[in-house]
Order: C-alpha cells, then structure tokens, then sequence
C-alpha cells in the first residue's frame, strides 16, 4: 500500500490550528539546542482523521446499545473506546525520551530541492515504531532499534542561491492503530547552502587561461597549473614563497606540462547578463571545466581562487557563487 | 520474505471474515456467496498478482448485490436484510481497496458488523467471538498504521514480528481495555426506557410459536432446540400435568388453518383472577423472539408492564419482543374462565365452515344419537383416541382438502396440532363452543440453578371447550394418544431420535449448561438501569443518580489507571528481538565487562575502533565481529547470522 496519496501541504489538525501551534512553540520553547530530548511538555496528542470518524462510529454503536439496552453492543463500544483511548498513551510514550541529535543538508543547487537529514537517537532500551519525520512537502519514516540512531530526510523547495533555512517540521508517530498521533513541534537551526542554478545552456568555457597546445599532463613541469596548502614530500623548489609570505601558510605550487587549455572564470571579464544570470554561467563553466578535469580558477570582486581541480576545489568555487553579493 | 502490505490486506480479509461469519447463519444461500466470492477474489488476486477489477464489473457487481438483496428479503429496511446490505457492501468493497483509507474503513465497519450481531444473538460465546474479532481487527490496524507510515518512503515496512507476537500485542491491549470498558458498562448511566423503538416492519426474524396454526406448523418447532424462555418459581414447581404455559389462543376456522380472531385480540379480560389467591409465583426470563405474546401458566393474575391480558387470557405486549424480557408472573390454576358465555363468543367458538368434513360430522352425529353430550362427550372423545389405533408421530403425511376426515379415519397419524384440531372441530360440530391454545408444554428443571427450561421444541397445542359452570376447560387430546407426551415431554414421546446428533444424554448435558445462559441471561444480558441504579446498595446506596454514577465512574477510573498506566508503559510493541540486535548487545555487554564503554550514539566501526584502542590484544576479534555485524545490517549480501553469533560467542575479552 505504498504511494498513498501525497498531499501537498501535510497538516496535522488544520491549518490554522497548526498556525496556532507554532506561533506557540515559537514563543514558549522557540528553536531548540541539540541534542533535543523529546520530553512530555513537547509532545501533543490528539486524533487523527481516522480515529474522528472510528470515534463516530462507536458513538453509533454505544447509542444504538444503549437505545435498546443492548448490553453486548454497548459492551463492545465501551471496550473498542478504551482500546482507543489507551493508544493515546502508547503513542505518547512510543515517542517519548526520542532525542534529535544532527541536522545537517548538503550543498544543493537552487531549484533541487534541500534535503535536511536529521539525526534521531533512541537512547533507551525499547524499540520505537514507525517514527515520523514531516514538513509541508515530505515525510520519512523509519524504526529506531533500541540505542541506535536513524536519519530521517526531509525535502525542501529551494527557489534561489544563499543559505536556506530549515523550515518547522514535526516528529510524529500514530502507533499503534493509527486513531491517535503523537506529535512534536520543531522549530530547527539549520540551514543548506544552495549554489546557484546552472544554466542549461552556457557559452563556452572562456579560453582565457594560460596554456600551450597539447594536452595537460599534471605534475612536474613548467607551467603553473594550481596551489594548494603544502604537504610533508613536496619538493622545496614547488614552494610558492611568495604566496606563503603572504598567507602566513606554506603553499606547494602545482606544476603541470604544457596543456590544451586552462580556465579562468573571471567576475570583471563577463560580458552583459544579469548578476544571476552569470552566475548561473560561471556554476555550469565549474561543472563542465569538472567534468572534463580542466583546471580552472575563479576570480569574483573580493575574492579569488587559483586553478585548481577536485571536489573540494569545485565545492569551494561554488560557496563563493552561491552567497556572492553584488 | 511476506510483503507486508500484501500481508496487511490478508489481515483485512481476514477481519471481514471472521465479523461477517456468524451473520452469514442468517442469511440465504444467494446472498452467502454473493458475501463470499469478492473475498475469495481479494485472496486470490492477493496470491497471484490479478489486476484489479475494471470500474464496470464492480458496479455491475453492486447492481446484481443489490438485487438479489432484494429478492432475497423483499425489501432492504428490515434488520437482516439490514445487515447482509452492511456484509455485502463491504465485501464488494474489499476488491476496490488498495488504499489505507479503503482498508481502515473495512475495518472499521467489520467492528460495527461485529456489534450488529448481538441485535440478533446475546449468547453466552457471542463476547468470545466478539473478542476474537477485535483481536483480528486490532492486528489489522496495526498492520495498516505501518503501511501508511512507511508509505513516503516508497518501501514496504520492515517486518518485526511474527504473527503471534503481533496476536499478543492486540491481546494484551484487549486485556487492559476490558477493565476500563466494564467499569463503563457499569456505571455508565442508562436510559430506563427508550428515545425510539425499533419499527415493527423491521422485524425479520420472528421465531418460536406463530400468529395462526395449520398442520404442521408446531412440529416446525420441534427440531428448534433454541430456549423459548426460563421460568424460576418462588413457591415451587407445580406439577407436570399443569404445566401448560399459554400462549396464542385461536377462534377461526376456515377447514385448515386457526387463526385468532379479532375481538379476541381486542376485548379485555373481563374478571382477572384476584392475584391474592394466586398460587404460582415466578419470574419469567423470554428470550426475544420479535413477537407480542407473553407466556404463563394458567390463569395469569397479574399484568406484566406494558401489556394487557385479554378476553381469552392471552398476555399480549405493546411492542414485540426484541430483547430478552423479565417479568413477573403469578397464576391461579383454579380459576373458572367464564362461568357465562356470551352470545357472540358462543358463536365464534362453534363456528366452522360448511361442507367440510362430512365422515367426522357422521361420526359425531351418531355419537349424539347414542346420547353423549356436554362433558361425556368429551370424555367419549378421548377413549376413541386411545382404543382406535391413533399414533403420536410426526410422520404426518400432508392432508387435503377435508384434512380432519382424513386424520380421523385414514391416517390417523399425527402429531399435536392435528389431535387438537380434531378435537376442537368434533366439539363444535356436538354444539360444545371450543378454541386451541398454543404454547408449551413442561419443561426442563435445572436442579443446579432450580429454573425451568423451556425450548422451542416444547411448543404444545391443545383445546378448550366450554362447558356450563365449568366455564372454559383445558382438554388435551394429546395426552390421550400419547400420555408420555405430557409425563415425558415431547422428545420422551417420540422413540426415533430427530436427527443423527440427537442422543438423550447431549440432551441432558446441554439442558444442564444452559444455566450457564441463564445466568449470563440474568446478569449481564438482563442489566439495565433498574439493576443500575441498585449496583451499590450493598455499600448502602439505595438509589443512584445519573450523576452520581458518573461521578462514581470517573472515580473508579482514575483509581484503574493508577493500575494500569504503569501497565500500559510496560506493553511491548509487537516484536520479537532482532536476533541480529540481540547478538551485538551480548558482543556490547561482553565489551563492557572488559571495561570498555561504549558511546550510544557512534556506529559500529567507530566504536570498534575505539575499542582496539582500549584493549589493542582484542583488536583483530573487535574489528572481525563488528564488520560482520556492519555487514549484516547494511550489505546487501549479509553474511550468516550463525557466523557472526558464533564469532560473539567465542569472543572472551580479558582485561
């Protein structure tokens, strides 16, 4: 029975109530210092939409009983009603003692959406079932085995670059029968950095670079290919003194042999378009110059990199496009 | 591995049918099936991977439901047809439920079900079948909160327990439940009469004795072992031969069928036996049996509440029976019914149609001519049952058009219905005004709860004739033809056993649990607002008020839950431990005795890694055990779980 409808918008109660709930939280307890232990004042409990109208229908079958004095009938409702109201507890304490530990969401680029991972141990020695993780646009679920620490995921929009927050979300569970959540309001302190969105269709990489014909071959040789921070081997003529003295750091330079090309995506040398737009540009000239493992390097107003290759090089290029300020 | 989902919808079905099963008994053969093929269908379309059933098949499904309801009951407003509607929709809709909505809804409705059947049977096993359903039931919802749950994560929920832990969990929910549920039924506070009735046209399943007799119609009754009612008297049992507990009497007949008249139904009782003089006291517990009549033994001297007893003594209720009924009954046996006949009841009870039965109206007519009249012919009557060869049985063939000429002369086999009739028809044509009486006959004395058990297949008929001074004289032909009928009761009568089950000693046997139902009858069944509102009079609280009850209610379950919310803490889910959490708790235990404590929160390479660093001679064993462990959890070819236990159980960490 999985892909059961997914609603766009995942309230708990109604919109306005959950409104009223987090203007509350906010006021009362407000964002919470991790790690966060769920303890009674946190978790609410009311019914879900099936336990309305399961209470309907035992309000039926009481009435009827009662109407005609018909005491099994009655007897029945009276016990499904206690079933019920004893789920309440059980969803309560299913969640009770949770603690939040991490909340953390990788780099995306603006238009994915975030992904917020978010850390929540069982510090105890029972099982908790089917936990909850929502917010407006997703859900994730998963058991906590006793002691152990599960991540769920939640999805968030990302319209444009720059930090994201993390939105209120709920940790949630309706063990066991479904009638009744148990829910906890969470107004978190996490944010994800969003780079910009690469454009789809970018000019050609700018054959600006210093290089000669032949292609690249990394290592010793005569032409600058990168810096990056020394490490104990790297021979003594490589240093970049210069550039240390400096940095106050020691600064190998990376030699390579002569090249097909290499890039420089520079701010001042891009040519009309908006700033988002060449932002856009430069994010899809990082991730092509990756792709083809061409060394590039970035020059934006008030801060440069040298050229360079790697995740980390890549990841670094784009932190400076994503929160750029013009 | 089940897919749980898949397993989830087992568990439905498997509700459905355990709620709809005892209301299939009701139900006609067309309708059963119609009840049963969607639920095979769901199974095997579960078992198979079928597609589901276009839209136009289900809806034409629906229409033929529907019809053959239709036909079946002829219209859908009574309860049966009531509750097969209620069995079949939901059946119908188990082959269009993919959903967790449409699966809870079927759930939920198979609870309802389960609580419509006690319209139809309190019985003592109903509530052990009642709890049975909601077992089922709970282990579904359980099952279904699961799959909605994991629903977003686009994977099926992992499975955690088997099928009797899952059992276990919804029985010890149920177990804490019932408590709290009989402090409600308790104390919760009843309406002593009720905000609206039940409409007669709903009524169908009316049992026991019917509104007219033609052949054949009692000994219907005989196979129905069911009780008719339970009589415990406060002075004694009186003896066997008057125990004749009257029910509908009838006036008219029309050659076949008697059938009760209408100023016999209407005119009330015009002298009532004075109760003082009464000699039989007892109380009357009635099963339901959706009709008007109340039963006593002759002559009834009080009226029950909300009855009336009419010109010939019947005791007739407003509104039929459709729970089980208790009153009080007293009944003075020497009472003389109309010492004066009035003309137009005269005439009633001489009444018979013309030009039927020319043999017997010889035969009487000559007896007239030998000079028998007034009370000797009665008695004239009866040697002729006993010295022609007359037999009790209930063989009876189907009688024609001059059907008591054909029994008096030709088969002259019958069972009580036709002595009676017979009787009665004699009598009118010797100018004796005469009815029939139906009702029981004896019954079964519980020695262990000293109540009479009176069945279905006591039902009994028998005549009354009109005599001068006499006034109305009950004369059994029966008891002429069959005198072990009145010493034995009707199965003591009859030597050839009613079916293959029926032995004489499951009789007994069954006749002496029945104070089982009795009691169950009386304190459970029977409990109302008037037993209510005496529950506390042993603590000295005579009468109590709704609002007193409701206090009281919420005092005692505070007081429960003090009990059972530490109770309700300790319930388990339903899961047997993951052997593979089990195992690595020993290998964390065994870590900690070394002196090695571990962080909750870092995974298992990480702390394995801080272990080597705490006891490096333990190192290879740590990182072997906890790469096992990282592999069976999260590999997608996990090693063997006996390789890693083994591989804990030979680790032995010193200090």
């Amino acid at each position: 029975m999985t892909g059961a409808a997914t609603s766009t918008a995942r309230w708990a109660v109604g919109r306005r109530f959950d409104e009223w709930i987090l203007d509350r939280v906010r006021q009362k307890r407000g964002t919470p210092e991790l790690p966060f232990t769920l303890e009674y004042r946190h978790i609410y409990v009311m019914p879900t939409r099936f336990g309305v109208w399961f209470g309907i229908l035992l309000a039926v079958t009481g009435l009827g009983g009662l109407n005609f004095n018909n005491n099994m009938a009655l007897m029945l409702g009276f016990i499904l009603a206690s079933i019920a109201q004893l789920t309440t507890l059980l969803a309560y304490r299913n969640q009770l003692g949770l603690t939040l530990v991490g909340l953390r969401a990788p780099p995306v680029f603006a238009g994915q959406p975030a992904v917020f991972k978010i850390a929540i141990q069982n510090p105890e020695h029972r099982f908790r079932f089917s936990i909850l993780a929502i917010n407006s646009l997703s859900e994730d679920c998963s058991d906590i085995e006793p002691q152990e620490t599960v991540q769920l995921e939640l999805d968030q929009e990302t319209m444009t670059r720059g930090w994201q927050e993390m939105e209120p979300f709920r940790i949630e569970n309706r063990f066991p029968l479904g009638l009744f959540r148990a829910w906890t309001v969470i107004i978190p302190r996490a944010r994800c950095l969003v780079y910009p969105k690469p454009d789809p269709n970018p000019p050609p990489l700018p054959q600006t670079g210093h290089g000669d014909e032949g292609s690249a071959r990394p290592g010793d040789g005569e032409h600058l290919h990168g810096l990056r921070e020394y490490r104990p081997g790297d021979a003594l003529k490589n240093i970049a003194w210069k550039t240390s003295a400096r940095q106050q750091k020691l600064y190998t330079r990376l030699m390579e042999s002569p090249r097909e090309e290499a890039c420089e995506f520079n701010w001042y040398l891009m040519r009309g378009g908006g700033v988002e737009e060449n932002l856009s540009i430069m994010t899809a000239w990082i991730l092509r110059a990756e792709n083809r493992q061409i060394p590039y390097s970035l020059e934006m107003p008030g801060d440069a990199l040298p050229a360079g290759l790697g995740e980390e090089h890549r990841d670094a290029c784009l932190k400076i496009l994503a929160l750029f300020k013009s | 591995m089940m897919n749980p989902s898949r397993k989830s919808t087992y568990w439905v079905i498997a509700t459905l049918f355990v709620a709809m099963l005892p209301q299939l008994t009701r139900m006609s053969l067309a309708v059963v099936v119609l009840a049963l093929l969607p639920l095979m269908w769901r199974l095997l379309a579960e078992t198979r991977d079928w597609q589901p059933v276009p839209a136009l098949v289900r809806h034409s499904a629906t229409v033929i439901a529907l019809l053959t309801l239709y036909h079946s009951f002829g219209n859908l407003a009574g309860r049966r047809a009531a509750v097969s509607l209620l069995t079949v929709m939901l059946a119908l809709k188990l082959i269009e439920a993919y959903r967790v909505r449409d699966s809870r809804l079927i759930v939920s409705f198979s609870l309802f079900l389960c609580a419509t059947q006690f319209l139809f049977t309190q019985g003592i096993l109903m509530p052990v079948y009642g709890a049975a359903t909601v077992l089922v039931a709970l282990v579904s919802l359980t099952q279904l909160q699961r799959n909605e749950a994991f629903s977003s994560t686009g994977e099926t929920p992992p499975v955690r327990a088997s099928i009797f832990s899952e059992m276990g969990f919804s029985f010890r929910l149920l177990g804490l439940a019932i408590p709290i549920g009989l402090a409600f039924f308790l104390l919760f506070p009843r309406w002593s009469s009720p905000l609206w009735g039940i409409p007669e046209s709903t009524l169908d399943a009316k049992s026991g004795l019917s509104e007219s007799m033609a052949p054949g119609s009692i000994q219907g009754l005989f196979m129905d072992d069911s009780p008719a009612f339970r009589a415990e008297f406060e002075n004694g049992i009186p003896p066997r031969f008057e125990l004749y507990w009257r029910g509908p009497v009838f006036w008219n007949f029309d050659g076949r069928t008697w059938s009760g008249s209408y100023f016999s139904k209407n005119l009330p009782a015009e002298f009532m036996p004075l109760e003082e003089r009464a000699t039989s006291l007892y109380r009357v517990q009635l099963e339901p049996n959706e009709r008007h009549w109340l039963f006593s033994l002759d002559y009834p001297a009080v009226t029950p509440p909300d009855s009336r007893i009419t010109v010939d003594y019947q005791i007739l209720r407003q509104k039929p029976v459709t729970q089980l009924l208790q009153y009080s009954m007293a009944s003075n046996p020497d009472f003389v019914d109309s010492a004066t006949l009035p003309n137009t009841l005269r005439d009633a009870a001489l009444d018979l149609p013309e030009e039927y039965n020319p043999r017997t109206r010889e035969l009487v007519r000559q007896w007239q001519r030998q000079g028998y009249k007034g009370p000797r012919l009665v008695e004239h009557v009866l040697e002729h049952f006993t010295q022609e060869p007359f037999h009790y049985s209930l063989d009876a063939p189907l009688l024609g058009r001059d059907s008591i000429d054909e029994f008096m002369f030709d088969v002259r086999t019958g069972y009580c219905e036709h002595y009676a009739s017979a009787f009665a028809v004699m009598m009118r044509m010797a100018g004796i005004p005469a009815r029939i009486v139906t009702g029981y006959m004896g019954g079964w004395y519980n020695e262990m709860g000293d109540y009479l058990l009176v069945r279905q297949s006591d039902a009994h008929a028998w005549t009354e004739v009109w005599l001068p001074d006499a006034g109305w004289t009950r004369v059994d032909p029966t008891a002429a033809v069959s005198p072990m009928r009145v010493a034995q009761g009707s199965l003591g009568a009859l030597s050839d056993p009613r079916h293959l089950l029926d032995f004489a000693w499951l009789r007994r046997i069954r006749n002496g649990i029945d104070i089982v139902q009795e009691r169950w009858n009386e304190r459970v069944i029977g409990f109302g607002a008037a037993r209510q509102s005496r529950l506390l009079a042993p603590l000295g609280l005579d009468r109590m008020s709704p609002t007193l009850l409701v206090t009281a209610l919420v005092a005692f379950v505070a007081l429960l839950s003090v009990i059972l919310v530490p109770l309700v803490f300790r319930v388990k889910g339903p899961r047997r431990r993951d052997p593979l959490q089990t195992v690595w708790q020993t290998f964390l235990t065994r870590l900690k005795s070394a002196g090695f404590i571990p962080r909750l929160s870092s995974g298992p390479m990480e702390l394995a890694h801080a272990a080597s660093r705490r006891l490096p001679s333990e190192a290879a064993d740590i990182q072997i055990i906890a790469d096992l462990y990282n592999r069976a959890r999260y590999s997608s070819r996990p090693p063997d779980l006996t390789t890693f236990r083994d591989a804990v159980r030979r680790f032995h960490p010193k200090k």
